[in-house]
């Protein structure tokens, strides 16, 4: 068969199919330009697909053909604001309280002689309002992974607690939370920075 | 009925090779495919695309967005017509295709395969006709038309892209894919869901403190996260992309992180620390069985399935700093995998299994991504310069790596070829993307 013939008869039958196609497509193809903004409603872009020649989707990956990834609108919260202003309460209290935090060298969770000085004014404090608890957040600099830092940082938050503990503080006094390097304090990339990063950080806890 | 040959000489051999590569490698979780260095590229041609003037410039975008999927798919490469002197302005039909010289110019080039389309509107829907031609014989290939409302002009392109790269090397394209991170968004760190080219970032929580590491669920249509629901309270949990359903998977006491999911979506390795310091654990989501795997004194975390399901990759410091190691799913058989340098961490297993990515610090103290061979024989780094980079994470085909990247107050997300070529940032606005996971094609 030559060319010409060949273009022609496929014509033919693509030309059929195109006239089936808007006959039918109305009901057959169903689009969905959803345009919703409503929470929870998705809103993905969608297209419907049909093959022009008239051949079944074979090719291999194609079995997910109108299978989009389909994401909901998040719903609005104020989620973020309650923890901000839960924050700034805490802070203020352990401000007045005068707990001291406690900072690390590099990849390390080593209470210095220097941390353990104001661990002792700390515990004093703690022995002093035994109704009070304290959070201990263990935090990290910059460097290294964000999941290896959630570690290292629960690691200094324990030798926190730990320390306290052996100081006579009890236990279900002393909870422990690891931010990683998530919430630094300072933003600066050098190594005054990274000091003020490193650390264990007593949050007084506000009921 | 006439045959239309749909896969040329060359797919085949492709093909062949990654059977024989799945053969070879029952024991070893390796698949071998058109990513071996001596794969060449498929030349393609995409011509002007038609439209009416209701549909706007759509056609030119879809004709964008097309060239930059096949240049991303490192299946094609695609041939600049205008400078080979030829006319791509040509009004294609099906009945005089073959006639046109331009199919002949094609051909004297080397082009093997041409693409043309033609946008129209229908009410509100665009509707885009896509056609593929063998650029030697001008034979019709492919013949496809896609109908949307205007915001669904990348997914036609998308469409066509993915149609193309599975014709032609018979594996899913990744150009519908997406990417899930995690995003500064009023003072917290929530997760986002982006097109994999960087496009329509979508938030998908709003819990306003810290939510991290997202892994996708194999059927693409959750995201397992470590959550921080409240400050001291922090879990893994399960979201269902669709509705925004939400379930906790794990809320043992203690630091839950570091979730993935088991290439058959069963199995949930993670790390936690309620033994003391952080172990590796796998939880049976359908019995709720949990599994112990790792009893060091040290941290383990960062689990990572290799694609069969069969092992492991993980980061741990039992022996000083961290350094990636490989264990049997039930904890057998550790042995360490990385030795060069001090600080080795977050292994990502390719899903074709020939290669770990990880996070390394180089001799400049620099933290760049490199990769391992799961024997640990070759070793190389494919990221330079000056960022923090974290979170290594495969696309579906295996030939990409997302990963985050910090230079001073901004992190951003990047993709780069497996080969340490062509790095292509894909978030924009912002300051703080992080943590991105490729989802499954």
């Amino acid at each position: 068969m030559n060319t010409h013939s060949r273009m022609a008869g496929l014509a033919a039958t693509v030309g059929l199919l195109l006239v089936i196609a808007a006959g039918c497509s109305s009901k057959a193809i169903q689009t969905a330009s959803d345009s919703s903004t409503e929470p929870g409603v998705v809103k993905e872009p969608r297209v419907a697909e049909q093959d022009l020649l008239g051949k079944s989707p074979s090719a291999p990956g194609q079995g997910r053909g109108s299978e989009e990834i389909q994401v909901a609108k998040v719903a609005p919260s104020d989620a973020g604001r309650r923890h901000a202003e839960d924050i700034r309460r805490e802070q203020v209290a352990t401000a007045i309280a005068g707990l001291k935090d406690v900072f690390f060298t590099f990849d390390s969770w080593n209470i210095s002689d220097e941390a353990r000085h104001a661990l002792e004014l700390d515990a004093q404090w703690l022995q002093s309002n035994p109704e009070k608890v304290v959070t201990i957040e263990g935090h990290c600099d910059e460097r290294g992974t964000q999941a290896y830092n959630l570690v290292l940082g629960e690691k200094r938050a324990k030798a926190v607690r730990n320390y306290l503990v052996e100081l006579g503080v009890g236990t279900g006094r002393l909870t422990v939370a690891s931010y990683g390097k998530e919430r630094p304090f300072c933003k600066e990339h050098d190594e005054t920075c990274y000091q003020e990063n490193r650390r264990g950080h007593m949050t007084l806890r506000v009921r | 009925m006439r045959q239309i040959r749909t896969v040329p000489l060359i797919a085949y051999l492709v093909l062949g090779a990654g059977l024989v590569g799945i053969m070879e490698s029952a024991a070893t979780d390796v698949f071998l495919e058109a990513t071996r260095p001596d794969f060449q590229k498929i030349p393609i041609g995409v011509l002007e695309f038609e439209g009416v003037m209701a549909s706007g410039n759509a056609a030119e975008r879809v004709a964008e967005v097309l060239k930059a999927d096949l240049r991303r798919s490192q299946i094609f490469s695609v041939t600049d017509l205008v400078k080979l002197g030829i006319k791509v302005d040509e009004k294609l039909d099906l009945l005089n295709g073959a006639e046109l010289p331009l199919f002949k110019q094609a051909a004297d080039n080397g082009v093997a395969v041409l693409v043309w389309g033609k946008m129209a509107t229908r009410d509100a829907d665009l509707v885009f006709d896509g056609y593929v031609y063998d650029g030697g014989s001008a034979e019709l290939l492919v013949g496809k038309r896609y109908v949307g409302g205007p915001p669904a002009v990348r997914l036609m392109a998308h469409r066509l892209a993915d149609e193309l790269v599975s014709r032609y090397t018979g594996e899913a394209g990744i150009a519908r894919t997406k990417i899930a991170y995690v995003s500064d968004q009023g003072g917290g760190r929530e997760l986002f869901v982006m097109d994999y080219d960087g496009h329509a970032p979508r938030q998908v929580t709003a819990d306003g403190f810290l939510d991290l590491t997202p892994q996708w669920s194999p059927d693409r249509r959750s995201l397992v996260f470590t959550a921080y629901r409240n400050r001291r309270n922090q879990t893994i949990d399960m979201i269902e992309l669709a509705t925004g359903k939400r379930r906790t998977l794990v809320a043992l006491a203690g630091l839950n992180i570091t979730p993935a999911l088991s290439p058959d979506g069963r199995y949930l390795a993670f790390a936690t620390s309620q033994d003391g310091n952080s172990e590796i654990y796998t939880l049976d989501t359908r019995t709720n069985a949990l599994q112990r795997l790792t009893f060091q004194p040290a941290g383990d975390l960062s689990p990572f399935w290799s694609p069969s399901g069969r092992e492991l990759a993980f980061t741990s410091d039992r022996g000083g700093g961290p350094q990636i190691y490989v264990m049997n799913a039930d904890g057998s058989n550790v042995r360490r995998l990385t030795f060069e340098g001090d600080y080795n961490a977050a292994p990502a297993w390719s899903p074709r299994g020939d290669w770990i990515a990880f996070v390394c610090r180089t001799q400049g103290f620099q933290f760049k991504l490199c990769l391992i061979t799961p024997d640990g024989q070759k070793r190389l780094q494919i990221t330079t310069g000056p960022g923090i980079d974290d979170s290594p994470s495969w696309s579906p085909d295996g030939r990409h790596v997302v990963f985050s990247s910090m230079v001073n107050d901004q992190s951003h997300i990047f993709m780069i070829n497996r080969d340490g070529t062509e790095q292509e940032r894909l978030t924009s606005g912002g300051m703080r993307h992080s943590s991105p996971s490729w989802s499954p094609a």
